[in-house]
């Protein structure tokens, strides 16, 4: 279980993410939504422990992500990072396996780069990759681990139909064999699609957390949001 | 152990694959090459060669080290590649050290290739295997990993241009030091105790500067070596240490 409390981060006089609090259940499917800017991203970094929060806490499994033992079985996707791209993807890919505990073959590597769809180009340096490719492969990365929690941020941008439906099913998949899924993401109808719980977070605060369907009141999600967000614009 | 050792791999990848470094590189390899024409106009003088070829050495080695070290850590914050990592079980001590070792691998084995050369010509031209400009050419690679330690320090904290610039007057005082603290003693008073203080605190690089004494064909005694040695390490241990305090406290 992944528990965030009261988290607040400000950058200089800007509150970024303001008295934050979920509760992600193992084995769930979590999508973060906000506008741009609304602090998905911050509260993501700091849910894996590569921000610290002003104020608050978060334990994944009772451990607090700066754990490096609780990192073993997290799996994070930034957004839109670069790579290191002179580095083959199976170089990179072998590298991110080979800072974990757990020994990986590079038959398993392999494996992880077949499901992403990137197997063809394992050899070809990262900076010939498309945006598309070099998505999978950060998706990649964050479960060469086997991670029991997995973070990702805005994973299906850039990526054609057709790669939104592959990632769409690795991640119903992961979710079947009992991984947690936390994703942050602007793209509704793919949440909808995904997630059987829901946060939503507006100019760092919270406005709702809980199941998809009682949010959306038999509206599509998209709509709802819509709705929901222009209300709270002209309180 | 294990952390440093992949991050340190990735860091020599990636920096012995760039295409910049292949060109600083072939320039140092042509400078030396340079050697044997200046061996004819210099009708064979030994000194006049293995001073010309060391300081190419030298020159390359540090525009090498400046080429790759000044934004390392600086390059990854900026383009999130460190996310990557961090959000693994790594330190942020692990990224220093690993980026330090790395980076010290891939300009180590540039200035070797460079000394491939240096050797060559000067026993093309008779001087036979110099053993000497071995020794000196190591004792530059020690000042280069001390360079490196000093361009990741100032890169965990600041930007790529004033961790070149912080670091090149590091470089250019700590060569200066000696003569500087020598007039002090001269002038005496308050200023001679000031420098005195600075000499503490500032590296004094020409302790590595072994140029001068190796082409008269002069050594230093094992036991010199061994301080060198001493102090380097010492400092180099003392700036990775601080630039991961600082890296520490580094909002990403």
């Amino acid at each position: 279980m992944i528990e965030i409390s009261n988290f607040k981060k400000s950058y200089g006089n800007e509150v970024v993410v303001d008295n934050v609090s979920l509760l992600i259940k193992k084995g769930s499917i979590f999508g973060f939504l906000g506008q741009n800017g609304a602090g998905k991203t911050t509260t993501m970094k700091m849910a894996v422990g590569i921000t610290n929060p002003d104020s608050g806490d978060v334990t994944i499994d009772g451990k607090r992500p700066t754990d490096e033992s609780s990192r073993e079985k997290i799996g994070f996707m930034p957004e839109s990072a670069y790579f290191y791209d002179r580095l083959t993807g199976l170089e990179f890919i072998s590298f991110c396996g080979e800072l974990f505990k757990k020994k990986m073959t590079e038959k398993h590597y392999e494996k992880i780069l077949k499901n992403v769809g990137i197997y063809e180009a394992r050899n070809k340096p990262i900076r010939v990759y498309s945006k598309g490719m070099k998505q999978r492969l950060g998706f990649a990365q964050a479960i060469v681990n086997d991670p029991e929690y997995i973070f990702l941020d805005e994973p299906l941008d850039g990526l054609d139909p057709l790669g939104r439906r592959e990632i769409k099913e690795i991640i119903k998949t992961l979710n079947k064999e009992g991984r947690t899924i936390f994703f942050n993401s602007h793209i509704l109808y793919d949440t909808e699609e995904l997630c059987n719980e829901i946060g939503i977070i507006h100019k760092g605060k919270l406005l709702y957390a809980g199941n998809t369907k009682e949010f959306c009141e038999g509206k599509p999600l998209e709509e709802q949001f819509i709705i929901k967000i222009t209300e709270k614009l002209f309180l | 152990m294990k952390n440093i050792l992949a991050i340190s791999k990735i860091t020599f990848k990636e920096a012995i694959r760039d295409k910049i470094l292949y060109a600083i590189l072939a320039f140092g390899i042509l400078f030396g090459l340079l050697n044997l024409f200046l061996a004819k106009l210099a009708l064979g003088d030994m000194v006049m060669i293995k001073s010309f070829g060391l300081a190419g050495i030298y020159i390359f080695g540090i525009v090498i080290t400046i080429f790759l070290g000044a934004s390392i850590i600086y390059k990854e914050i900026e383009k999130k590649t460190l996310y990557f990592v961090l959000s693994k079980p790594v330190s942020r001590s692990n990224i220093i050290v690993g980026k330090f070792f790395g980076l010290f691998a891939a300009v180590a084995f540039t200035t070797l290739l460079m000394a491939l050369i240096y050797l060559a010509v000067i026993a093309y031209e008779g001087g036979g295997f110099d053993y000497l400009g071995l020794l000196a050419i190591s004792f530059q690679m020690l000042e280069e990993a001390f360079f490196i330690a000093i361009l990741i320090f100032f890169s965990s904290f600041s930007a790529p241009l004033t961790s070149t610039i912080s670091a090149l007057s590091l470089l250019f005082i700590g060569h200066l030091l000696d003569v500087v603290i020598k007039s002090a003693e001269q002038i005496g008073g308050v200023l001679h105790q000031i420098f005195m203080f600075l000499s503490v605190i500032l590296p004094n690089l020409e302790k590595f500067n072994l140029r001068n004494l190796v082409v008269h064909n002069l050594s230093i005694s094992f036991e010199t070596a061994l301080i060198v040695l001493g102090y380097a390490l010492l400092y180099i241990i003392l700036l990775l240490f601080c630039g991961t305090l600082l890296f520490k406290k580094r909002e990403l």
